[in-house]
Parts: C-alpha cells; structure tokens; sequence
C-alpha cells in the first residue's frame, strides 16, 4: 500500500472522505494591516495622529476643540469626528477654521482602520502636522482596532459615575494619556476624581492621567503636554 | 466564513464538517454571540450544521524588566465584582506588555472531500 499523501498534496481524495486542515488564519490581522499602512502614510508626511476614544458625551470633541485652539497657530491641525450619523460635531469642530472630516460610520460601535485610510485621502496632507482622529463614544470596542494613531487618548467624566475604569479596564491598557473631564462637576456628582486617577494608574501604570474641565480650558495645557504636543510646537 | 469557504473551493469539498477557533479572552468577542451568529450565517451553505469548536486562550502579559510571563497581576477589590486585570507585573512591580490573548484563529477546518 503506498504512503498517504501529504495533505498539501491532496488533489482528488476518495468520496466522502473527511480531511483536516490546518490554517492559523488570524481574523483580526486584517484591521491590523490596514492600521500599519495608515501609520506608514502619516509618517511619511511627518503628521501626528492622536486618537481620541471615550464614553458617550464625555468630553472627547470639547477636549478636541480646547486643543485645537490651543495649538492651531503651531500646528496646521486635522479633525476626523467619527460618529453614527449627523455632522454636528463635526461642524462645531470646523469652526475652529480646520480641516474636518466627519465618519459617519452608519451602525458601527467604533472607528476601524480602513474607515481611518479613506478618510486620509481626503485631506491635503501637506497642509497639517497634527491629525486628532475622534473615535465613536465607547469604552469598548474601539480598543479591538487599532487605527495607526501615535497616541491614544481615553477620555472619561465624572457625570459618568465613580466605576468608568474599573467597569472597561481593557480601553486604558491601549491608552498613553487618559483624561478625566468635568471635574467642575465633580462634588456635584459625589466622585472623587483622585479615586478615578489612581483606578487608571492602578490599571496602566504607563498612562499619564490629567484632570481637565475643557469647557472653561482648565487642564488643556497640562493634556496637550502630556500628549507631547508642547515640546514639538517650538 | 470568507475564510472556510475559501478553503473549501480549495479543496473542492463537499461539506464543512468541523471549523476550531481559537478566540482571545482579551477580544470583545462575546463566544455565545459568536455561536448564534455563525448558525444563522452558514444556513444554506456548505457550513451549515458543522461544528464549531471554539478554545479560548488567556491574555499573556510580559515583563521587561524580569522577565516575567503569564496571567496578569489582578487588582482585588472587594468592592468591585470581578478582579480588575492592571499592567503591573505581579513579579516585580514593574510595567507589562500584552503579549498574548488579542488573536481570533481559525486554528483548522475539517472538510469532508467530493
């Protein structure tokens, strides 16, 4: 009788015969691919991209627009605003007199990376050295695909309760700075902001964590620096 | 499915029989949600009625300083419900990197052949 073929081998096998395959395909490389590309594109034109993920009404485009003002006379400045639907933010953004882009990602929980790459061809990527990608309000799944963001930012308020970070503590492992807004609102709320920095810090010790209120600007300047943006604006 | 079916054409099988996946326990795949959604989508299909292994494999944490690798150093907090996972190195205190438990494999497919 001679040897069994090599699965590789198998051309016709005999009916009804079951074969075994091995394929190690990973499902979730795909979107990892597409973020490295995009990465390669910003690097190539010298822009920093930042991306900006959070809960629901947190503060991520009022943090965007505080920074935005504070640093568009160093950088030239790109906002893409990530949302279901509607072009609100997306508008109160563009005011600041830079370029926008808004994602509607339709019924998508998060922006994926090549959402991120087709809205790239739209800009004009010689005018901007700093490109804030706001992702979709969630705590969830925008920490499952990477973009091809230098940095990412989590931004959470105390309107939210006391628990944001021990209830998603998956989002902060992904996040170099993690920003903990309203703080003016914050004995109102009853929360105690330390307890929230220190929750984050406990869950990534490499985070920097800043207290901001970015309706009055407080803590902006303290957020940009340590998203590294002070140091290059020079 | 992309995938399976792919293979199938491959290798001109009849039917799937049998696909193993492997699903990171860091993933936000919820492995119920996955069950029910690969029912419904292989109806019709040479996959439907296969079987669906799922093993899940446990997030890795690695540590530079030490050299530690392995389960994550989990902050228990009576107060909370579950442990909260932290990227402390429960060796040394130090920083960790995620190193495993991020993948969704298709480990393997069985086919049954024409």
């Amino acid at each position: 009788m001679p040897a069994a073929p090599r699965l590789k081998d198998v051309v016709r096998a005999e009916e009804g015969e079951i074969y075994d395959i091995e394929l190690s395909t990973d499902l979730l490389k795909a979107n990892q691919l597409l973020a490295e590309e995009n990465k390669q594109f910003l690097h190539e034109y010298g822009v920093k991209a930042i991306d900006v993920m959070g809960s629901i009404g947190s503060g991520k485009t009022s943090l965007i627009e505080k920074l935005v003002e504070l640093l568009k006379n160093h950088y030239g400045i790109a906002v893409f605003k990530g949302d279901l639907t509607t072009t609100i933010d997306a508008e109160l953004i563009a005011r600041h007199g830079v370029q926008v882009v808004a994602i509607n990602t339709g019924k998508e929980c998060h922006l994926d990376a090549n959402l991120v790459g087709k809205a790239l061809k739209k800009l004009d990527m010689s005018k901007i050295q700093l490109l804030f990608i706001e992702n979709v309000g969630n705590l969830i799944c925008p920490a499952e695909f990477s973009l091809g963001s230098d940095k990412r930012v989590v931004v959470i308020s105390v309107t939210e309760g006391p628990y944001m970070v021990v209830k998603h503590p998956f989002i902060f492992m992904d996040a170099d700075v993690v920003v903990v807004n309203k703080i003016d609102l914050a004995q109102a709320m009853g929360v105690d902001v330390k307890q929230l920095e220190k929750d984050a810090k406990t869950v990534n010790p490499k985070a920097r964590v800043v207290a901001t209120n970015c309706r009055s600007g407080e803590g902006v300047e303290k957020a940009a620096e340590a998203l590294g943006l002070l140091q290059l604006r020079g | 499915m992309q995938s399976v079916l792919e293979e199938a054409r491959k290798h001109e099988a009849k039917k799937v029989k049998e696909v193993s996946l492997v699903v990171g326990n860091l993933t936000f795949l919820g492995l119920e949600q996955v069950r029910f959604a690969y029912e419904i989508l292989t109806k019709d299909t040479i996959m439907e009625g296969s079987n669906l292994l799922i093993k899940e494999s446990e997030g890795i944490v690695k540590c530079n300083s030490c050299g530690y690798e392995g389960d994550f150093k989990y902050e228990d907090n009576p107060q909370y419900h579950l442990p909260m996972p932290t990227l402390h190195c429960p060796k040394c205190g130090g920083v960790v990197k995620i190193v495993g438990g991020k993948e969704c494999i298709i480990e393997s497919v069985k086919l049954v052949i024409k």
